[in-house]
């Protein structure tokens, strides 16, 4: 019987924060949060916290997005120097084979919700050491990201239309619309 | 106290002063002409010689061509991996016909790798928009080559 029902097979509602129980409850009530969930998308857009994750030449740019000329805190990006304060990691220049276990692990540390940017062709691909025997091919093979940023280093502008974007995804997701992945 | 006074000096100091901060989103940046963004391409140019992609640091630049009925080499597809473009303009240097060439597009961040996979009609319309964003430079161009 619960086989034959088509409706079994719909996706429910899941909020976050809340144990299976409430959920069923808040079901079977009939109550939506939905307003609630778009407050918690735009408050967490406009506080991303990057954490300072800066491997080479990127790093540079990054730190001059975050000066007075691009000023990253018209945004509410401030750079934390700890994943426990952090929910987004801008992973910065060329991930070596060395370095990928640790950044997993800082990865792991930071509080959820947390997101990803690639910034970078080495953050994202491997860039100019695509043939090289210990740099990693892109940190989606040991993170999920969410934000890829092209160009060797990209530019301030570049990265901030970055931040924008991933921005954006977190206020669509919390509209409950589906932004593509990778 | 006298040291405080100091240190308000040089704040009171920056007060009348202009703001340096550029507002992006909001205004658009100025590039200078010999930016390096993402490449523009012109089909009718290329004569698909291929060394585009020999010169290529990272070989991100796959392209085929074939003979057309005069006997002249036409370009069939021109692909550009921007994952690991590094944008180092050899390609541009290189080119004999000026076919391939650096654009001042820079807003390339995406949600998915898939859509950093550049192909020819991609960076044609590329080339179109750097045409109408600059018209002066593209007319300086055409009236250097005559």
């Amino acid at each position: 019987m619960e086989r034959m029902n088509p409706a079994s097979k719909l996706p429910v509602l899941e909020y976050e924060g809340l144990t299976p129980e409430e959920n069923a409850e808040l079901r079977q009530a009939g109550v939506l949060l939905q307003s609630l969930e778009t407050l918690k998308g735009w408050a967490r857009s406009n506080s991303l916290w990057p954490l300072t994750f800066g491997l080479a030449c990127c790093a540079i740019e990054m730190m001059g997005a975050g000066a007075a000329h691009y000023d990253l805190d018209r945004f509410g990006v401030i750079f934390r120097a700890s994943p426990r304060q952090a929910d987004v990691m801008i992973v910065a220049g060329t991930v070596t084979k060395k370095m990928a276990p640790l950044l997993r692990r800082l990865y792991d540390q930071m509080a959820e919700p947390k997101w990803v940017i690639a910034m970078g062709v080495c953050a994202t691909a491997g860039g100019p050491y695509v043939n090289s025997y210990s740099v990693l091919k892109g940190v989606d093979q040991v993170v999920p990201v969410d934000v890829y940023i092209p160009g060797c280093p990209p530019s301030p502008p570049a990265l901030i239309y970055g931040i924008n974007l991933l921005q954006d995804k977190i206020r669509r997701e919390a509209r409950g619309k589906r932004v593509s992945e990778a | 106290m006298i040291g405080f006074l100091k240190g308000m000096r040089v704040t009171l100091r920056q007060l009348p002063k202009k703001k340096v901060t550029l507002q992006y989103p909001d205004v658009k940046p100025e590039w200078p002409e010999r930016f390096r963004g993402v490449h523009r391409f012109i089909p009718e140019l290329c004569i698909a010689c291929n060394q585009c992609a020999r010169i290529c640091p990272t070989s991100c630049i796959s392209l085929a061509g074939e003979r057309d009925e005069n006997k002249k080499m036409k370009i069939t597809t021109f692909d550009i991996n921007f994952d690991i473009c590094i944008l180092c303009d050899l390609c541009t240097e290189v080119c004999p016909t000026e076919a391939i060439l650096m654009s001042d597009t820079f807003e390339m961040a995406r949600y998915s790798r898939d859509d950093l996979y550049l192909d020819m009609h991609w960076l044609y319309e590329n080339e179109q928009r750097y045409e109408e964003a600059h018209p002066e430079r593209v007319a300086e161009k055409a009236g250097r080559a005559e």
